[in-house]
C-alpha cells in the first residue's frame, strides 16, 4: 500500500513538472503549447544520448536542461511572439506541427525502437521505508518534484520575474501597461518551461521506455491534470497531478484494463461541478 | 431547443432561397461525375486513394463543421470514427444481431454519447475544449488496447460480414470502385445536408452563438443545447465515416481510434479550410494525395505533414478552398457571393 503510494507519488511528480511548464506558457501566453510533450520527448532521448555518451547520468541532465531551454528561447521567439496577436488556437494548430516534426526528428536520430537509460550508480539501490525496499532512484524523483514545487512557488513569490508572471497571469494587458516587458518575461517562462520539460524528460528516461510517442503519452496526461486543475492555476496543477499520479496508479495495479479511463471520468465529473477546473475562476 | 421566437418577438430574418439552382445544379454534376469517375481511372491503386480519400473527407467535414458552427477546434473525432467500427465488429464477432442493426447503432450510439459528452465539453471555450477532446479520444483508444479480451487489443478485430447488407451484395462495399461511387454519395449528400442546415434557423443561430456565445444568451437563446446538438451531429458524420471504413476494410483496430487520426482529420480540415462546408473533404484529398506523394519520395512524410500544417495555418488562413474561392470571385468580379 505504501509503495503503491509512493509509486503514484513519482508519476504524479513528473506529471507536475511538464504540467507546471504548460500552466507557466499558458500564463503569459494564454496559448496551450501542443508540442510540450516532445519537448518531454526530445529532453528524454537528448538526456539519455548524452548520459550514455559520457557514462555519466548528471551531465546527460545538465545538457538535457539547457538544450531544452534553448529550444524554450527559439520556440518563443519563432512561435508564440510572431503569433500572439492571432487566435490562441492558431498557436495550438502550429505546435501540433512542430510536434509531429519533432516525433519525426526523433524517429529518424534514434529509431522506432524501445530505448532505456540506467538511473545514475549514486541512485541504483533501494531505501527501507517503514519495512519495505523502495528504489532510491524512485525516491529521488518524488524529492525534486518536491524541490521544483517550492523553488518554483518561491520563485514566483520573491522575484520579480515571478512577480510579473503572477501579474500578467491575472490580466496580461494591464501588466504590460504598467510598464513589464512582458515579452522579456515570456521569454525566461516559455525557457524555464521548456526546460522543466527536458527535466521531466531526463529524469523519466529511466523509469519509462523511451520511445518517440512517449511525448503524446503523457502529454494526454498532463492535459487532464492542467484542465481538472483549472488551465493558468499552479497550485491546482499540483494537486491536479498528486491525484492523477495516484488515480493512474490505483489503476494500474487494481483495473488494469480500465486505467486510463479514471483520470477521464475524474475529469469529466469536475468540468460538470466546475467547468473552468477546481482552482481556475476563468478558462 | 428552446424557440425563443415565442417569447419575444423578433424582427422577421430576411428570406433566403434555402437551396439555389446553382447548388441543384453542383450537386447533379457532383453525383454524376463521382459515379462516372472509376470507369475514367482505372488504376486500382488510385481508385483506392481516393476512396480513403473520401472517406477521410468524411471525417474531416465532421471536424470541419464543429469549428465551422461552434468555433471549436476537436482534436478527439477519432473516437467517434473508432466506436462506429467497433460498433460494428463487436455484434458481429458474437453474433449477437444482425449487421444492418449494429449499422444503425454504430451511428447511433456515438451520436448520443457525442451529445451527452457535448452538453458538458461545449461550455469550455478555446483551447480547453481541444485539450479535453484529445484527451477524451485517447481514453478510448486505451481501453481498446488494454480491454484485450473484448477488443483484441492491438491485434484489432475481423469483421464477419455477411454475404449481403441491406440487399447489397458485400463484395459491393470492399471493391474500390463501387466503394468509390457510395462514400463519394454519401459525402456529396452529407455535405448538401448540412448546406440546407446551416442556411436554417438552427445554422444561423448557432452562428451567433459562436460569434458571441454571451450576447446570444442575452437575446434569450439557449446556448449550450445547439452547440451540444452540432457536436453530436459531427459524431453522427464521423461515425458515418467510420461504418463506411470498417466495411471497406472489413477489419478494425485502435489504430481506428488514435490521436492520430484526430489529428490527420483535423489537419484536413484546416488546410481544406473550414469556412467551406466542402473545405474539409477538398483537404482531405489533398491531404492523400500529399501523403503518398512525399511517402514514396522520402520517409519523413510525417514531419512534411507537420510543415504543411504550420504553413497553411499561418499563410493561408482560409484554407486551401478559401483560397481558391478568393480567386474564384476575382476572375469573376460581379459573381454572387457565395457562402458554404
Amino acid at each position: 500500500m505504501l509503495l503503491q503510494i509512493l509509486n503514484g507519488l513519482v508519476y504524479g511528480g513528473l506529471l507536475y513538472i511538464l504540467a507546471v511548464g504548460l500552466v507557466l506558457i499558458f500564463g503569459l501566453r494564454r496559448v496551450v503549447n501542443f508540442a510540450h510533450g516532445s519537448l518531454f520527448m526530445v529532453g528524454a532521448y537528448v538526456g539519455y544520448a548524452i548520459a550514455t555518451y559520457f557514462g555519466n547520468f548528471w551531465v546527460g541532465l545538465l545538457v538535457s536542461v539547457a538544450l531544452l531551454a534553448a529550444l524554450g528561447v527559439f520556440l518563443d521567439a519563432v512561435v508564440f511572439r510572431p503569433l500572439q496577436r492571432e487566435d490562441p488556437i492558431v498557436t495550438v494548430l502550429v505546435t501540433f506541427g512542430i510536434l509531429l516534426v519533432l516525433e519525426d526528428a526523433v524517429r529518424t536520430i534514434w529509431g522506432k525502437d524501445f530505448l532505456s537509460l540506467k538511473p545514475p550508480e549514486a541512485l541504483a539501490g533501494t531505501v527501507q521505508i517503514l519495512g519495505e525496499s523502495f528504489p532510491t532512484y524512485r525516491l529521488f524523483v518524488i524529492v525534486l518534484a518536491a524541490a521544483v514545487a517550492i523553488g518554483l512557488s518561491l520563485w514566483l513569490r520573491m522575484s520579480r520575474i515571478g512577480l510579473f508572471v503572477r501579474a500578467s497571469s491575472v490580466d496580461r494587458t494591464t501588466t504590460a501597461i504598467l510598464g513589464v516587458n512582458t515579452d522579456r518575461v515570456s521569454i525566461i517562462v516559455v525557457a524555464a518551461g521548456a526546460a522543466l520539460a527536458g527535466l521531466s524528460g531526463t529524469v523519466s528516461a529511466p523509469l519509462l521506455a523511451l520511445s518517440p510517442s512517449m511525448g503524446s503519452f503523457i502529454l494526454i496526461d498532463s492535459f487532464i491534470v492542467v484542465v481538472v486543475g483549472g488551465l493558468g492555476s499552479f497550485s491546482g496543477a499540483f494537486f491536479a497531478a498528486l491525484i492523477i499520479g495516484q488515480l493512474h496508479n490505483f489503476g494500474v495495479v487494481y483495473v488494469p484494463s480500465a486505467a486510463t479511463m479514471i483520470p477521464f471520468l475524474l475529469m469529466v465529473g469536475i468540468l460538470i461541478w466546475r467547468p473552468a477546473g477546481f482552482a481556475g475562476q476563468h478558462v | 431547443m428552446s424557440q425563443p421566437s415565442e417569447r419575444i418577438a423578433l424582427p422577421a430574418a430576411p428570406r433566403l432561397a434555402l437551396v439555389s439552382r446553382q447548388v441543384w445544379l453542383a450537386l447533379g454534376i457532383a453525383i454524376v461525375a463521382g459515379s462516372m469517375l472509376p470507369l475514367v481511372v482505372t488504376s486500382t491503386l488510385a481508385i483506392t486513394l481516393l476512396t480513403q480519400a473520401v472517406i477521410g473527407g468524411i471525417l474531416a467535414t465532421a471536424v470541419g463543421l464543429v469549428i465551422r458552427q461552434t468555433g471549436l477546434v476537436s482534436f478527439g473525432h477519432a473516437a467517434f470514427f473508432g466506436l462506429a467500427g467497433y460498433f460494428i465488429a463487436l455484434p458481429a464477432k458474437h453474433g449477437l444481431w444482425p449487421l444492418e442493426l449494429s449499422i444503425v447503432l454504430a451511428i447511433a450510439m456515438p451520436t448520443l454519447l457525442a451529445f451527452l459528452l457535448g452538453l458538458v465539453i461545449v461550455r469550455i471555450p478555446g483551447v480547453a475544449f481541444s485539450m479535453i477532446t484529445l484527451a477524451i479520444g485517447q481514453a478510448f483508444h486505451e481501453f481498446a488496447v488494454r480491454a484485450r479480451l473484448v477488443t483484441g487489443g492491438d491485434d484489432g478485430l475481423a469483421i464477419n460480414l455477411p454475404r449481403t447488407v441491406f440487399g447489397v451484395a458485400t463484395e459491393v462495399f470492399q471493391r474500390p470502385q463501387t466503394m468509390f461511387v457510395i462514400c463519394w454519395v454519401a459525402l456529396v449528400g452529407l455535405l448538401f445536408g448540412l448546406h440546407l442546415l446551416v442556411r436554417s434557423r438552427f445554422g444561423r443561430v448557432t452562428t451567433a452563438i459562436r460569434e458571441n456565445e454571451e450576447r446570444a444568451r442575452f437575446l434569450g437563446y439557449q446556448t449550450v443545447v445547439p452547440r451540444a446538438l452540432i457536436f453530436a451531429l459531427s459524431a453522427l458524420i464521423g461515425s458515418i465515416a467510420g461504418t463506411l471504413f470498417a466495411l471497406y476494410n472489413g477489419f478494425v483496430s485502435p489504430e481506428s481510434l488514435h490521436w492520430s487520426l484526430s489529428g490527420s482529420a483535423l489537419i484536413m480540415a484546416i488546410v481544406g479550410g473550414t469556412r467551406l462546408l466542402w473545405g474539409p473533404a477538398l483537404g482531405a484529398v489533398v491531404f492523400f494525395f500529399f501523403k503518398d506523394v512525399a511517402g514514396d519520395l522520402t520517409e519523413h512524410w510525417p514531419a512534411m505533414i507537420g510543415f504543411m500544417l504550420i504553413v497553411v495555418t499561418v499563410a493561408l488562413p482560409t484554407g486551401i478552398g478559401g483560397a481558391l474561392t478568393k480567386l474564384f470571385d476575382r476572375i469573376r468580379p460581379a459573381g454572387v457571393r457565395r457562402d458554404g
